[in-house]
């Protein structure tokens, strides 16, 4: 039976490798979460961004239970290297997303960036942010069909209501 | 210039005389009269064995016979084979069809990527907000503890935004930004 890995094979390892060693890797997303965390929208090849979601939505979770918990505490610090962040975090992120269960960022691909290599982008933003909104929600037009007579539908409700 | 010709020739013919009689000698050796020894019973060979061996008659010469032998094409592709391969259908780009045309402004994108044009106008927008919260911030490191709201020109705070911290922006509210 086989008792080790062979090489080359990557089957169920969720997580990419970046940067020039594991812990450089994490440098690398810590400092995209603080970016995130500072400037609310940021603009980063899209692999990095998704793997930074899951750290930035987990370091808001740990925000949520509040400052005066320890590892909250510890976790803010390490994960935002700018210190007056740290602040930000527990007093203004946390009571925004505190009606919210989970998914406080928004990952939107983007035209694959202009250089040589072309890379595949994405922005990545915090729900709830003051900056102007990158997709409008569409509404469908009033004249389609299936809108046309929920609206007949409506009109008669409301006359079967009114008499 | 004048060239002296007929001096090598004396030399030139004494040469000559000695290789013709050298040569005579060995072709016949008892004419000359015992000058050279009387040729005794010699082997009977084939012609070609007369010859040295090492010389020609190298089929495959000096390989060991541990060599690879390298695969090489044995005859050359011709033009409709070619064409057959580099255009198969598994060779050409393939064609997209998640090409659509953006409702706002009617440049093409692709279906799950943002309209390029629509987010360069966000993008010069939060840069300039940005500017804006920079110069009211006055140096780095100085992220506020409370919520940020954009006004434009000509809008009042609401009561909505009663604790926030208000960013002016010098122009009329885009039709895009709209305030919810």
């Amino acid at each position: 039976m086989r008792l080790s890995v062979a090489a080359a094979i990557s089957h169920g390892r969720v997580y990419r490798r970046f940067g020039l060693s594991p812990r450089s890797r994490l440098d690398l997303l810590r400092n995209l979460v603080t970016a995130l965390v500072r400037y609310e929208r940021i603009e980063t090849p899209w692999a990095r961004a998704d793997e930074m979601r899951g750290y930035a939505e987990r370091l808001i979770d740990y925000a949520k239970r509040g400052d005066k918990d320890e590892r909250a505490m510890r976790m803010a610090d390490f994960w935002l290297t700018e210190k007056d962040l740290i602040h930000k975090l527990f007093k203004v992120l946390a009571p925004r997303f505190q009606p919210h269960a989970g998914s406080y960022t928004r990952l939107l691909q983007i035209p694959n960036r202009d250089g040589l290599d072309r890379a595949k982008m994405a922005v990545i933003e915090l729900k709830g942010n003051p900056l102007p909104p990158l997709v409008r929600p569409r509404r469908d037009s009033d004249r389609t069909l299936l809108n046309q007579l929920l609206k007949g539908y409506r009109q008669d409700a409301q006359r079967a209501r009114g008499t | 210039v004048l060239v002296l010709v007929r001096s090598p020739l004396p030399r030139l013919r004494a040469l000559l005389q000695r290789c013709w009689g050298r040569l005579e000698r060995g072709l016949w050796p008892g004419i000359f009269g015992g000058q050279s020894p009387p040729w005794g019973p010699a082997l009977a060979v084939q012609g070609p064995a007369l010859v040295p061996q090492g010389i020609s008659d190298a089929g495959a010469p000096s390989l060991p016979e541990s060599v690879v032998w390298m695969a090489a094409p044995k005859q050359r592709r011709t033009i409709e084979v070619n064409r057959c391969r580099r255009r198969n259908p598994s060779k050409l780009i393939e064609i997209k069809r998640n090409i659509d045309v953006c409702p706002e402004c009617g440049n093409l994108k692709q279906k799950h990527v943002l309209c390029g044009y629509c987010y360069a106008k966000v993008k010069e927008e939060t840069r300039l907000i940005r500017m804006e919260i920079y110069k009211k911030e006055g140096g780095p490191f100085n992220a506020p503890t409370v919520e940020t709201v954009v006004l434009y020109e000509g809008e009042k705070p609401t009561e909505k935004d009663e604790g926030k911290r208000i960013i002016e922006r010098a122009r009329k509210r885009p039709s895009w930004f709209v305030q919810d």
